[in-house]
This record gives structure tokens, sequence and C-alpha cells, in this order.
């Protein structure tokens, strides 16, 4: 510690975005005192609101030392495997995504171009056939990974389903635990000093908050990073939703691990289920559908009334860190639900932000470093997300336009390098994985030009039949694991004994 | 589909590397046919490598013993560098982690925390299993075992290059690939897409290909001659262009690492082989004149001399691309960089590595094409930034030469990676570059580049849990190196040299 070393730190935002960025900084970096504004997260704030988390929240929970299964099971999570993805390519049936991988390498190459000679050839078992996970997931059924390396269930991920009430009470106790400073008061206005560094928060009961940096976990409208400046990329000609509902239905007995998306005439519907709740969701383009319209649609699905819709400009900050005050979740880039990255890269920011502490000058260096990292880990999972537009085939205008984007130029690259022989290139800060690439690109339908010649010293046959052998291996082990709903009961059981 | 003729232009290294790779990786769907001329000869003076070499020789099933015995190879575990920061210096750029490289926050920083606080901690290299088992001479190869100490080392090898492109020849003709003895006089292009469709011996002979592969060296005859592709130069930046090497005998141990001596006008290699140990003074012509090079690199080994020095002139840079129309172009034929960090073998490995897995079959797609350049392209990149490093963090002000590199403008790219360190120690990531965090680290803290701060999760732990962490660490590694056997002993059980053919 020195005299320029970082010392007070104030979060905006008392949602389980706010409370987790203290946790997570009181957590690792104790020198610093952290204080909460309370602030409730507005509606559209996604990374506050969707349930539904990618298996990062994992290692997340671990580093902050909340290795306690039964703690989640407390706040009432569940667990998640992957998403199917419904209709997205009109010709083809509904596919999973899931944190595994896709069958097992074998001879010279990569197991994917076996799959593709295969499907070349005329009769592919579906992708998602090799993948544990994924059939786990169609089954209905879970089990935590296995620890012996060598079995097929050793190598998936899973996320969870977060209750909306539970999981940030428990956030917000544990970061309270840990010595956060919580200041319940509303946000009247923002005090710039005269070098455009915040000075303090000027709060609705006359008091007033200062601090070395600030936090803005307040939603799109940034109320603090947005007094900076308001410079925005908008992301709408790759990403067409302008507008989400949800609808929240009493939870089902089943609670499949597997969340659903289906396309739809002008964006997509998902179902996603946990304990508390079973969540509907309409996501679409304004353009395409009005609101009144969305809202019978969601209604006939959910049987129950949806809420007032909520209406999103997708895009990012380009510098979410400017001077003293760094945007974090929706303040800094707003982006659909579809693949749940929301919160990912909230927590993904979170750890960075830790790892890269400043002193309180926040020299611009360090900050451009921590933008790089953002911006080059946010237009990937954009370039994911909108490689689902992209790689879809259905007759709606909407899906029309978007299928006849011009892709953004790292999606333009990747769909070329694929669609020559099936090859992904590497790029920094990468969240989803070659196979989650994969399930999405074969699962859509698309296919490379011609099979890699790295396959041809193994015969078709040999190919086909070990192939054949992966999926019966797999459709054994997966009959005889328990269901989610009996799995989760024989935790709550251990976890009373 | 028809298998591609490829054609090889040039023996040595490059050449014989990518024969035996294409022959045994993708056999049946191409026909390899190497062209090289005995008379032209090749550049090879004694080579040290990366550890990622280990990769290449496993893919094409060589065993480590039979090869290291062939080329009369030692082990290397990383590379010392002497006089770079000041005169005395001495610092080992290890291929290894510092500390035992697990946990979210690296060890260096807990280092630069405790110094900062004034608390007397040993240099960093004592907390590195393969410095330290440099520094001892002794060798053993690493555990496969993550959580064990002896896992947190990797090594490469220090070999003849001479002796290792006839080792992988027999690989390649083992593998049905063909060699024919030949000077090329001419280059024939198809006049309606401008690819080359053969090339022409003296003989007159005409050898037609599918694909060309230039592997012949500085020269660049297919890549630059023929398709004219232009250089760019990075002399303004790495001004060596000269080197003369000198073999000489062995005088006291044989070091499992290379040694890199700073000099007034660039630098010098000593790389110890089981029979001889080779040596060279790289430096810039603007600054010093051959006869005088020589000199002073026989005033410097310590050794008798075997042979008489030899001149080698180049150039730092690289072709605009290395994959034109049908023509890739694999080692010095695509770009030099000085072999300062042993990465001459490694950028061939890469563009052999990309090659395969972009690897034409029934027409070349521009895309791969593009591929492969942007690939080839970045591995440059970064080796570039590492190594102007080296001559720009100095604080030498005893010639011309230094006074000129201490102060030279340098790629943003890296003043960018030097004020991040320089402010708390971080490394800016780069998953693919072939140089980890733990390499940069060696080489700022080695030539003095000293950050202010810290992370700041470094200051968690208590100071007095962190000294007595620190100080049990580096005696688990004192006592583990010291077990070891000595590298020479080694070396003489495991992979004898075998004697001259």
């Amino acid at each position: 510690m020195t005299a320029t070393s970082m010392r007070d730190v104030v979060v905006a935002g008392g949602g389980l975005l706010g409370w987790s960025a203290a946790a997570a900084l009181r957590r690792k970096l104790p020198a610093l005192r952290v204080t909460v504004l309370p602030l409730a997260p507005p509606p559209d704030a996604l990374a506050d609101r969707i349930g539904s988390t990618l298996p990062s929240i994992i290692e997340f929970h671990r580093d902050l030392g909340m290795n306690d299964g039964d703690a989640l099971l407390r706040a009432g999570c569940s667990f998640r495997l992957g998403t199917e993805f419904d209709g997205w390519n009109a010709d083809r049936p509904a596919y999973v995504h899931a944190y595994d991988r896709y069958g097992q390498p074998f001879g010279t190459a990569s197991f994917h171009i076996h799959w593709v000679r295969q499907a070349k050839q005329g009769a592919a078992a579906p992708f998602d056939a090799y993948s544990p996970a994924a059939q786990m997931a169609r089954a209905g059924r879970f089990v935590l990974p296995d620890v012996d390396p060598e079995s097929p269930l050793a190598h998936f991920e899973f996320g969870l389903a977060l209750d909306p009430v539970r999981y940030p009470a428990m956030m917000r106790a544990y970061a309270l635990h840990l010595g956060t400073i919580e200041r319940p008061a509303g946000l009247a206005s923002v005090n710039l000093r005269d070098d455009g560094f915040i000075d303090s928060l000027a709060l609705d009961d006359g008091s007033s908050l200062s601090a070395d940096l600030f936090v803005d976990c307040t939603g799109p409208r940034a109320l603090l990073r947005g007094e900076l400046d308001q410079n925005f990329e908008d992301w709408s000609g790759w990403l067409p939703c302008d507008r989400l509902l949800f609808a929240d239905a009493a939870p089902t007995a089943d609670l499949s691990p597997l969340d659903r998306c289906f396309a739809h005439g002008a964006g997509w519907r998902w179902v996603a289920q946990s304990p508390a709740r079973t969540t509907h969701g309409l996501t679409y383009a304004s353009r395409d559908l009005g609101d009144d319209e969305a809202a019978r649609t969601l209604r006939r699905f959910a049987s129950a009334d949806p809420q007032t819709p909520v209406a999103i400009r997708q895009g990012r900050r380009p510098e979410p860190w400017l001077r003293n005050c760094v945007a974090l979740g929706d303040a800094a880039t707003m982006i659909e639900p579809l693949e749940w990255t929301n919160l990912h890269l909230a927590h993904s920011a979170i750890d960075r932000l830790v790892a890269m502490m400043p002193d309180r000058g926040c020299a611009p260096v360090e900050l451009w470093d921590y933008n790089r990292q953002c911006a080059a880990e946010t237009d990937r999972v954009r370039d994911f997300l909108a490689l689902h537009y992209v790689a879809s085939r259905r007759d709606e205008p909407f899906w029309r336009r978007a299928r006849e984007a011009t892709p953004p130029p790292s999606l333009t690259h990747t769909l070329a390098l694929f669609e020559e022989r099936g090859r992904l290139p590497f790029y920094e800060e990468e969240t989803f994985s070659r196979d989650s690439w994969l399930a999405v690109l074969l699962g859509q339908g698309r296919t490379p030009r011609r099979v890699d010649p790295l396959i041809e010293t193994v015969p078709a046959a040999q190919s086909d039949r070990a192939m054949a052998e992966m999926r019966g291996v797999l459709t054994r082990l997966v009959s005889s694991l328990p269901t989610h709903g009996d799995f989760m009961i024989h935790l709550q059981r251990q976890a009373a004994r | 589909m028809a298998a591609r003729r490829v054609v090889i232009v040039g023996g040595g290294t490059a050449g014989w590397m990518t024969a035996a790779a294409l022959a045994k990786l993708l056999p049946g769907q191409c026909h390899v046919h190497l062209i090289e001329s005995e008379a032209i000869g090749i550049v090879g003076v004694g080579e040290a490598t990366l550890p990622h070499i280990r990769a290449f020789n496993e893919r094409l099933g060589i065993d480590e013993a039979d090869f290291m015995a062939s080329t009369r190879a030692t082990f290397k575990l990383g590379i010392e560098f002497v006089n770079w920061g000041r005169i005395g210096d001495s610092y080992i750029h290890p291929f290894g982690t510092f500390g035992p490289g697990t946990g979210a926050v690296d060890f260096h920083q807990f280092w630069l925390r405790l110094r900062q606080q004034g608390v007397a901690v040993p240099e960093l290299d004592h907390f590195s299993m393969a410095c330290t088992m440099a520094r001892m001479n002794r060798f053993a190869l690493p555990s496969r075992d993550s959580r064990r100490l002896d896992s947190t080392f990797g090594y490469a090898y220090q070999f003849d290059a001479t002796l290792y492109g006839p080792y992988l020849r027999k690989i390649a003709e083992r593998m049905g690939a063909r060699r024919t003895e030949g000077r090329i006089v001419a280059v024939h292009r198809n006049p309606d897409n401008g690819d080359i469709a053969s090339v022409q011996l003296e003989n007159g002979e005409r050898i037609e290909g599918d694909l060309f592969v230039d592997c012949s060296g500085f020269v660049s005859l297919l890549l630059g001659k023929a398709l004219d592709e232009p250089f760019q130069d990075w002399s303004k930046w790495l001004l060596a262009d000269r080197a003369v090497a000198m073999p000489c005998r062995t005088e006291g141990p044989v070091t499992p690492y290379t040694g890199v001596i700073a000099m007034p006008h660039g630098w010098r290699w000593r790389i110890p082989l089981q029979h001889r140990t080779g040596n060279g003074y790289v430096f810039s012509s603007q600054f010093l004149s051959e006869d005088e090079a020589a000199t002073a690199l026989q005033d410097a080994v310590e050794g008798e001399k075997i042979a008489e020095p030899r001149v080698l002139r180049f150039q730092a840079g690289r072709r605009a691309r290395s994959w034109v129309h049908n023509c890739v172009g694999v080692g010095l034929a695509s770009g030099f960089l000085e072999p300062l960090e042993s990465t001459s073998i490694y950028l061939i490995q890469a563009a052999i590595t990309a090659l395969l897995e972009l690897f034409p079959a029934d027409r070349i797609s521009p895309i791969d094409r593009d591929e492969f350049n942007r690939v080839i392209d970045l591995e440059y990149d970064r080796v570039r930034d590492f190594l102007i490093l080296h001559y720009h963090a100095t604080e030498r002000t005893d010639s011309p030469f230094w006074n000129y590199v201490r102060t030279m403008e340098i790629p943003d790219s890296l003043s960018e990676k030097l004020e991040l360190f320089r402010r708390r120690g971080r490394v800016v990531k780069y998953r693919e570059g072939v140089f980890l965090d733990a390499s940069w680290v060696a080489v700022y803290l080695g030539q003095r580049v000293i950050p202010q701060g810290h992370d700041m999760r470094a200051d968690a732990p208590s100071a007095e849990s962190l000294v007595a962490g620190m100080r049990k660490l580096s005696g688990e590694i004192q006592s583990i190196a010291g077990n070891m056997e000595d590298h020479a002993a080694y070396l003489q059980r495991y992979c004898p040299m075998k004697e001259a053919a």
C-alpha cells in the first residue's frame, strides 16, 4: 500500500450485480473500503434480471470463497446444462448447445471433421448426440461432473438458474459479511471535479458520498458513467431485436436443466425453469411485431400475464472505464439474453477490475488495457449471438433481413474459414469454446464446403464404427443417471444431514 | 481427389522439416519432391530451439534419445543473458514458471510487493526450477504431475543443425518423399493465373508441381525473386545484419542453457553441443567491420577454435505475405529474425503447422491462404516486439550501437507493453503468442525494467506468511535441483552421440 493506492470505492446499484461487485472487491482487495449505494435495478438491467447463467458463475463463486453448494441450494439455485434451439433453421430439428465436448477427437483430425464427412455422405446422427451434457439435458437428467478424467462425464460444465429474490439477498448478506458498507439512499446528482473525474455523489437525503473510484451498476442508463460521456457503439444492424417481454409462471415439477429458445416470426421466445418459477420471455423487433401482439403471443405460451415490455438498445460503450468511473453490466453493454451472456460479461468485468485495480490516478494506459480486453471479449460475444441470426433459415422478413445483413468483420472471417474446411479462428478473450461455435454452426445446418484432408488417414468406415460406439456409450450412460429434480432432492437431503 | 504434387525448393532445416511433416502427416494426399543442391550448402550454424520443437518431433514419431544422439544434442532449460541491462548483469530467461505456476495472481506480484515494502527477498530466479537447474548444471526430464515443482519447467534442445536436416531426410524418404539433386536456373509461371508451373534445373529438367514450398533461404528464390513479394524491412529496430560464426572445443561444463552475451555492437551466442560449442557474434555493419567482429569473437571464446570464422549476411524483416499464388515460403525465404531468442526453427514449425492445417485440396482457396498469412504475420510481429525489448531496455551507454537502440523509437505495441509493466508488473496477455508471461517477466526484470507498483491482490496475505512461503519454496527448488544428475552425465547415459558416419 502506498499513498497513491486506491482506498475508497463506491458501487452504485443494489441488485445482484452491485452486491456481487462489492463482495468480489472486498474479498480480493481487503484494503479497499467499499460502499454500496443500493439503487434498485431498473427493469431493463438484464445482468440483474436474467436468471439463466453460464458456467463462469461457478468459477466466480469459487473465487469468492463460496464453495458451499449448500448456500446455493438455500438461495434457490438449480442447475442448467445448456439451451435447446428450435426452429432457427426451419428445415432442421432442434439442437442443443451444451457446455461440453462434442465427440472425442481420433486419428489426426478433430471430431467434427469426422462428423462433417459422415454428414456429407448422407447419414449422420445429430451433432449433439455426441455431447454427453447435451444428451443429459435432453433427458432431463443431471449429475455433477465425474472426477475421473477418463469418464465421458468428466468434461462438461454447467451454469445455474438463479432465484430472483433469494440469490441477490444472499449476495448482499455475503458482501456485508465481508465488510461492505451499505448506504441506503437515492441518487440526486453526480458532482464532477474540474479534471472531469467524479468527485462525489449527491444523495437524496442531502448528504454526499465521495470515493476514489465509482463502479456503475445502475443498468443501461448508467447514472454515473453516463455523466462522463454518452459514446455508444450500436449493434442493431446485427442484433435486430429491441424489445423484451417477460412472464413468470409457477414452477413445474420436472425442473428441466435445459432452457428452450424457439424462433418466431420476429425474434425468439424462451422458457427457463428454476425452483421458484418458470420464466417465459419474448425477444422481438418492434418493427415486425407490435407490443400488443407480442403480449398475446407470450400469454398464450406462458399461461401467465406478461409484464410491461422493456425496450433495449443493443451495443456497448467503447470505453466502459473512463477516468475514475467504471461501468459494469448493462451500463457497459446492452445485449439481448440469447445464450445468457449478460451476467457472464459483468462477472468477467468484475474479475478484470479486481485484477487490474490501478492507483487513484487511474492512469490512461491501465484503463486502455482494461477497455481493450473488455472490447475483445464483448465483441466476440456479440459475434456469437449474431451467428444465430446469420446462420438462420426462415422465410419471414425479419429473418431474411437478419440473414442478409453483413456480419461484423470478425464474424465474417469466422464464417469464411469455417465454410471453407471447418476450421475456426481463435480470438483473444473468447467466451465460447470451439465446441460451442460448432454446436450452433452445425446445429443450424451450416457445413464446410469440403472435408479437411487431415482426416484421410482414417477410413470412413472406421469413423462410422467409432462414432456409433460413442453414441451407444452415451445412451447407456445417460439412462442410468438421476433426473435433475431427483438430484436436487438428493442434494437437499445430503445438506440436511 | 488427386494427390497434390508438392515441390520443396531447398534442403536444410526448413526444407527437410517441411518434407518430413507433409510426407508423414498427409500420406496419400501429396507427393513430396524436394530439390536441393549440395553445392549451395546451408546456413546451419548450430541451433538452439524452443520447447515447441518437442511437439513437432513427437508428431513425426521421433524417439528423443535417438534424435539427440544423432544430432549431438544437449538439453536447454533457457537462455542466460549477460551484460544486457548493464555490463556485469546476468539473468536467465527460463522455460518454465516463477513460483509454482498456480493461483490467480502471478508469483512475481508477491515478490514485487515485498521488494517494494523493503523486505529483503532473493532474486526472482531462485523461485524458478529451470533457472536453478541451469545455474547448477543439472538436468532431469520434467514430471507430468502438475502438482509437483519438478513439473514447472520445460526444455528444448541445442543441436547441430547440419545433422537435423539429414535426420529428417531419412524419415521423409522412408515415407515416400523424392529428392533431386540440382540447382534451379529458371522458374516458369502459368501465364493464365500467375501460379508457378514448374522449376527448371541446370540440366534442363523441368519439375512441375501444384504447390511450391520455398525453403531456399535468404535468396528467396520463388517468393522473393520469381513472385517479387515485397520485403518489409525491420532494420530500424533490429540493426544487426551480420554474424560471424566459429565453433570451438568445449571448455568447462556443458551447460543446459544457451549463452547470449551482449557485446559492444551486438551480441554473441554460445551454444554447447555434445562435441563442441557453437559461437557467433551478431552485429551491425554500421558500427563494426566483419574483420573487427571476427577478431572480437576469437578474443571472446573460451575454447580452442575448430574452424575459421565464417560470415553470414542478413536483414531483419519478412515478406509482406508468406503464401502468394501457389507458393508458400517457409523459414528464411519468408523472413528473418535474429536468433537472439532461438525463434528460427520455431517460425519454421509455425509455418508448417499452419500449412498442414490449411493444406489445399482440389484448388488453393484464397480464404485458406489469407488465414495462413494472418497466422504467420502474428507470429512474426510478436517475436519482433520481444526481440526489440532486449535491445531497448538497457542502461548501456558504452557504444554508439547501444546509444542508438536505447533511445530509438519503438513500435506502439511494445511501448504499451513496457508502460504497463512499469506501472504494476502487468504482462499484456497473448494467448497464442509463443512467449508466455514468465518470459516477458524474466526479460523485463532482468533488464531493469522495475515496476513502480504491483497487483493489489498481492497485498492480501501478510508479509510474514509470504516470506516464509518463499523461503520454503526456494529451499524445495534447491533441494530438488540438487538431487538431479549433472547435465553432462545425464546426456552420457541418455543419448551419447554417435560417431560420425
